[in-house]
């Protein structure tokens, strides 16, 4: 029989405020093979632990059941518990009266205690039939891969490469760089971007342990921490990488127009194009979306002879390529080809994008003078458009009144309940750099409320203030187009309650920050979560903030949440030293409550096969017949075949039919 | 500005109670304002400042207040709330709240005397413009109809403006 010990934690008053401790501990002490009940102010404590470790170097109790709080935080802790007090520590479960009782009926004191009381006599009626299980050991393979060539994917790939580990870094674009490759300077401290980015893109790009693949994306992964396993699409360039030297002169000769990203769609660009000057690696790709085929020459055709001189006749681009990099006479795969690394751990960190001001109809969109706070990045940067000059883009006219808005979608129910976190600063950083470089330029902002939370970054705010530039307290409320490409601008100043209404030449709006394209799609193929803000969720908000519920897989970056470079790079690093810790151990542990197959009550149906998501079974043949099953490898323990087997013939350890029925009965009891 | 707490719980639940249910969302921005048209024409205790009056607890204070009279009903406050506050919501529960304590303006008493006489709040004689266009003189509607008249006027007395003894 088992000798079962209760142990119901007050949490402080996170659980003893609302529920009765004493009486759930007294009602769990007349439970069935419950051999003693006790309570602590907080079990997780040195001594509320050794109040377990004691019972069970006492021979009192077998099995543990622990009241307190969530499984996801403290479950290892209590196992760990058990394991130094010499007992297998899947012999413990965990009631979760904080999370299930007391935070959900905070108003209902008496409803929360026998809640408390049900929830804790169905971990003991689980309790009863556990059994003792085995962890096992895997080799990890040792390399990493990091999704995104931003900031944050670079320093992550970086500070692994430093730590000797092989690194993949994966970027969609023809360039890594990201964001901060866009922006001209960096608050608080006024540093030109491209200064102090380019030279890391070069260290990456050039490390001997990074091997960057760009213009990619992560078609399908596969495994588990240690062992993944992954397929990176590289896309079709069009362009031989080998050979390109990335001197740009297909570029000059193409006739075909597309907006140019990089510039946020302020100019064109060319169909066979570099992404900007300071690619790495520097190298042209053909968007087949924009090229017209000159000559004829699709993809794989034979090109025509001139009938006078008998050469052949290409298009522009070829022709003009010095190092024969193109070749469209060759039949390339629009698809691309697919790369497959196998990786013992990931780093995500595939960044932002910002929202169009198209979603802002009170913001008169359709004005070519109303831009975002990005576009207006391009436009100052010396790689931009206009060479760096601020010139509205309607008529290419020096504005004199500059308008700023703050949080348009970001804390905004209608769109984005967050803030968005480093638009107050750039936008400040924006009209700092203006109003130095153009002394009579008229700078207005209009903030809901000014947040500088950062290092330095209250005194970059105040030193705008100094530098003459207006600061209004309340959110514009609208646009107008007016005669003459101008805007008026509707807004309110809190302070006067009063309204203000004046005429602008441009309006920039901070837009707010969102996941980049195609996250969803990722997050599918990894089993990544999304947090209410659509972004990804991190394992824990505070002391998981770079890990995932998929172990093996970090965050780093935006992609978790809207940040600014400081916080990115501190936040990559931090990813980089967590994802490398499997990776410098060489070996992982495998979780034991993972499904198991007894084939003896396996009719060889094949119902599991298909259903599993982690591809872990595989029917092979027994005595002739067929018969599934698991790889413990591959499984994740999701129970999806333990349910669906129609002879209930995959049994889920740590989730048995016999512990799920007891678990039941004393919910209904 | 003293702070006491119990007439903020107050004023709040009074402008609840009428019908400005998410008063306690607003964070302040001025969205609201910057767009009024009413604000703009001077009416200033309107949106954002209105609000304002009634969180820090200042109903009674403002109850004569002739701007909540002001507002137009576009709605643009409301298009425009990052925090769905709908702040015409807060400006009709205050007219409520004004006209249950019989604190009218003058501009609305007598839209309602014209609601009640004629159905229409704003009314004035139409006949001589429509003469001159060709018109009958008389349009088809309340101001012309005895009979709609007294069915309105039935209404309007066993309405809750009826209890206001206006008419």
């Amino acid at each position: 029989m088992a000798k079962i010990g209760v142990y119901v934690c007050h949490c402080g008053s996170n659980i003893g405020g609302v529920i009765d401790v004493s009486d759930v501990r007294e009602y769990a002490e007349g439970l069935p093979d419950v051999a003693l009940a006790r309570q602590d102010l907080f079990m997780c404590s040195d001594s509320g632990q050794e109040l377990i470790k004691q019972d069970i170097r006492d021979g009192k109790v077998d099995r543990v059941v622990v009241a307190a709080c969530t499984p996801r935080t403290h479950e290892p802790i209590f196992r760990g518990a058990c394991e130094k007090g010499g007992l297998n520590k899947f012999l413990f479960e965990m009631a979760n009266i904080r999370d299930q009782a007391s935070w959900v009926h905070g108003q209902d004191p008496e409803g929360a205690t026998a809640k408390a009381k049900k929830v804790v006599s169905s971990a003991v009626g689980k309790a009863r039939n556990l059994e003792p299980l085995e962890e096992k050991y895997v080799d990890v393979t040792d390399a990493a891969m990091v999704i995104g060539g931003g900031i944050g994917g670079i320093t992550a790939a970086l500070e692994l490469a430093r730590m000797g580990h092989k690194t993949y870094l994966v970027e969609k674009d023809p360039s890594i760089g990201g964001r901060m490759a866009q922006l001209d300077k960096t608050f608080p401290t006024n540093d030109c971007s491209a200064c102090i980015l380019t030279p890391m893109m070069v260290e990456a790009y050039s490390h001997p342990n990074i091997e960057t693949l760009c213009y990619s994306e992560v078609e399908d992964v596969e495994g588990y921490i240690g062992n993944f396993k992954v397929k990176i699409r590289q896309k079709q360039s069009y362009v031989n990488w080998d050979k390109c030297t990335g001197c740009g002169a297909c570029a000059e000769k193409c006739p075909g127009k597309a907006p140019d990203e990089f510039n946020e769609g302020l100019s064109m660009r060319r169909a066979a194009f570099i992404m900007f000057p300071q690619a790495v690696p520097k190298k042209a790709v053909i968007d087949m979306n924009a090229c017209i085929n000159c000559a004829g020459r699709t993809i794989g055709s034979e090109p025509k002879v001139n009938a006078k001189t008998g050469n052949p006749i290409l298009a522009p681009c070829e022709k003009a390529c010095p190092a024969e990099a193109i070749n469209r006479s060759l039949m390339l795969d629009p698809n691309g080809t697919i790369k497959e690394i196998e990786v013992g751990s990931i780093i995500t960190a595939t960044g932002y994008k910002v929202m169009g001001k198209e979603n802002f109809k009170e913001m008169a969109p359709d004005s070519p003078n109303v831009i975002t706070a990005l576009q207006l990045e391009r436009l100052i940067s010396a790689t931009g458009p206009t060479g760096g000059k601020l010139l509205r883009p309607s008529d290419h006219e020096k504005p004199h009144t500059l308008t700023f808005v703050s949080c348009m979608g970001s804390r905004d129910k209608n769109f984005h309940t967050y803030c968005s976190r480093f638009c107050c600063m750039y936008m400040i950083k924006q009209a700092r750099l203006l109003k130095e470089k153009y002394p009579d330029l008229v700078i207005n902002m209009h903030f809901i409320d000014i947040r500088t939370a950062g290092k330095d970054y209250d005194e970059y705010y105040t030193g705008a203030r100094d530098m003459g530039i207006n600061f209004f307290k309340g959110k514009v409320g609208g646009l107008d187009m007016l005669a003459g490409d101008k805007l008026r601008v509707n807004a309110y100043d809190m302070e006067n309650g009063e309204t203000i209404e004046y005429e602008s030449d441009l309006v920039i709006l901070a837009s707010a920050v969102e996941m980049s394209d195609g996250t969803t799609e990722l997050a599918q193929k990894m089993g990544l979560q999304f947090c209410g803000s659509k972004f990804f969720r991190e394992l824990h908000p505070k002391l998981g903030p770079v890990e995932t519920a998929v172990s093996g897989l970090f965050l780093a970056g935006c992609c978790q949440g809207p940040k600014d470079i400081p916080d990115t790079v501190s936040q990559a690093k931090g990813a980089a030293a967590v994802a490398a810790v499997p990776l410098a151990q060489g070996k992982v542990k495998i979780d034991p409550t993972i499904s198991e197959v007894v084939t003896e009550k396996c009719s060889g149906c094949g119902i599991c096969e298909p259903l599993c998501p982690y591809g872990a079974i595989t029917m092979k043949k027994v005595d002739g017949k067929p018969r599934a099953m698991i790889a413990i490898s591959s499984c994740k323990g999701c129970g999806v075949c333990t349910s669906a087997c129609p002879s209930s013939a995959i049994q889920l350890h740590g989730y048995m039919e016999e512990q799920i029925l007891e678990q039941i009965a004393a919910l209904t009891a | 500005m003293q702070i006491d707490q119990k007439k903020i719980d107050e004023a709040v639940s009074t402008i609840i109670g009428y019908g400005g249910t998410h008063i306690l969302d607003c964070v302040g921005c001025g969205a609201c304002s910057a767009v009024c048209p009413g604000v703009k024409a001077g009416f200033d205790v309107l949106c954002r400042k209105l609000i304002r009056k009634i969180v820090t607890g200042h109903l009674e204070e403002i109850i004569e207040e002739t701007s909540s009279w002001g507002c137009q009903a576009c709605n643009r406050c409301t298009e425009v709330c990052p925090q769905g506050v709908r702040p015409q919501e807060v400006v009709f529960a205050f007219r409520r709240y004004q006209a249950n304590e019989l604190a009218f303006s003058t501009s609305s008493i007598t839209s309602q005397m014209n609601l009640f006489e004629t159905g229409h709040a704003v009314f004035t004689d139409p006949k001589a413009n429509r003469k001159k266009v060709g018109l009958p003189e008389e349009p088809p509607t309340s101001a012309y109809n005895e009979q709609a008249q007294k069915e309105i006027q039935t209404l309007m007395n066993n309405s809750s403006m009826g209890e206001l003894g206006l008419f």
